[in-house]
């Protein structure tokens, strides 16, 4: 898709929380949900089974206002990470302008890590989009857990991080890391309004 | 390449105008580096054809058949 259309002076950047069932996706954006203001917080759109798990996807539309003469809006989806809701992913991530995995730290989910994001490259090449290329970000979640349980940042990271991406530590259920991680994918996608094939529109 | 590990408890208040503000100032770089056009007049930007969101999901239709196919 293209982020910046100048003939209607607007910008829209569609980023998706991709990962594991449980990782925390959904708490990422009932975080952000949380901290804005009453005039932009619109409604965060949540599909849950009566376990609280995402049942469909989360959508949260930000919409940050005029910058520089650009209406300017982000938009937030999460995928359902169970591995059975594999077409609703690729749903999820048609246009997607730049993906956050969040991974869980926790040791004994680390097959299932790497499992969604070979998963993620596969539905970002059925897309069209190229996996090497496509701003990511990696969030190590559940880093409040106690360490035994967890795997440490620098595992995670020589494992699942091998485009070398920024990454980032989170506690997301206390808000810890959350914000750090959305100005980093923001900011890279922003970044590639230089690019020819997001001029268009 | 990895820009490091920020971590730890943040400090809620402020959170989104930190946000607004980078994003802010990243959008006006590029913007005023990349417009194609010379600044036009507000009546002139009233005439542009609104476009809708190339990311939106439109396939809202099919999302209930999708749904009751993945989980059957």
């Amino acid at each position: 898709m293209s982020v910046v259309n100048y003939g209607t002076r607007e910008i829209t950047c569609k980023i998706v929380y991709y990962g594991p069932g449980r990782s925390g996706k959904t708490t990422n954006l009932q975080h952000v949900y949380s901290q804005l203001p009453e005039e932009r917080r619109g409604k965060m759109v949540s599909l849950a089974t009566e376990t609280d798990r995402t049942l469909f996807f989360d959508f949260l539309p930000l919409d940050l206002g005029t910058i520089s003469g650009f209406a300017t809006r982000f938009q937030l989806y999460t995928v359902p990470g169970q591995v059975y809701y594999a077409a609703t992913r690729k749903l999820v991530l048609q246009g997607v302008d730049g993906v956050v995995f969040v991974a869980d730290s926790q040791s004994r989910q680390l097959a299932e890590n790497i499992e969604s994001l070979q998963d993620l490259h596969e539905n970002l090449a059925d897309e069209g989009l190229d996996p090497r290329t496509l701003p990511l970000v990696m969030q190590y979640n559940k880093r409040d857990l106690p360490p035994a349980e967890i795997s440490s940042v620098a595992e995670l990271d020589e494992t699942l991080n091998f485009r070398a991406v920024p990454y980032f530590a989170a506690t997301a259920i206390n808000g810890g890391g959350v914000f750090e991680t959305l100005r980093s994918i923001a900011s890279m996608v922003l970044g590639r309004l230089s690019a020819p094939a997001a001029k268009g529109s | 390449m990895a820009t490091g590990v920020k971590k730890g408890a943040e400090d809620d208040s402020g959170e989104f105008a930190e946000f607004m503000a980078d994003i802010s100032h990243e959008i006006a770089k590029r913007v005023e580096s990349l417009d194609p056009t010379p600044k036009s007049s507000p009546a002139q930007r009233k005439e542009a054809t609104p476009v809708p969101d190339a990311g939106v999901i439109r396939e809202w239709d099919n999302v209930a058949d999708r749904m009751i196919e993945e989980m059957g």
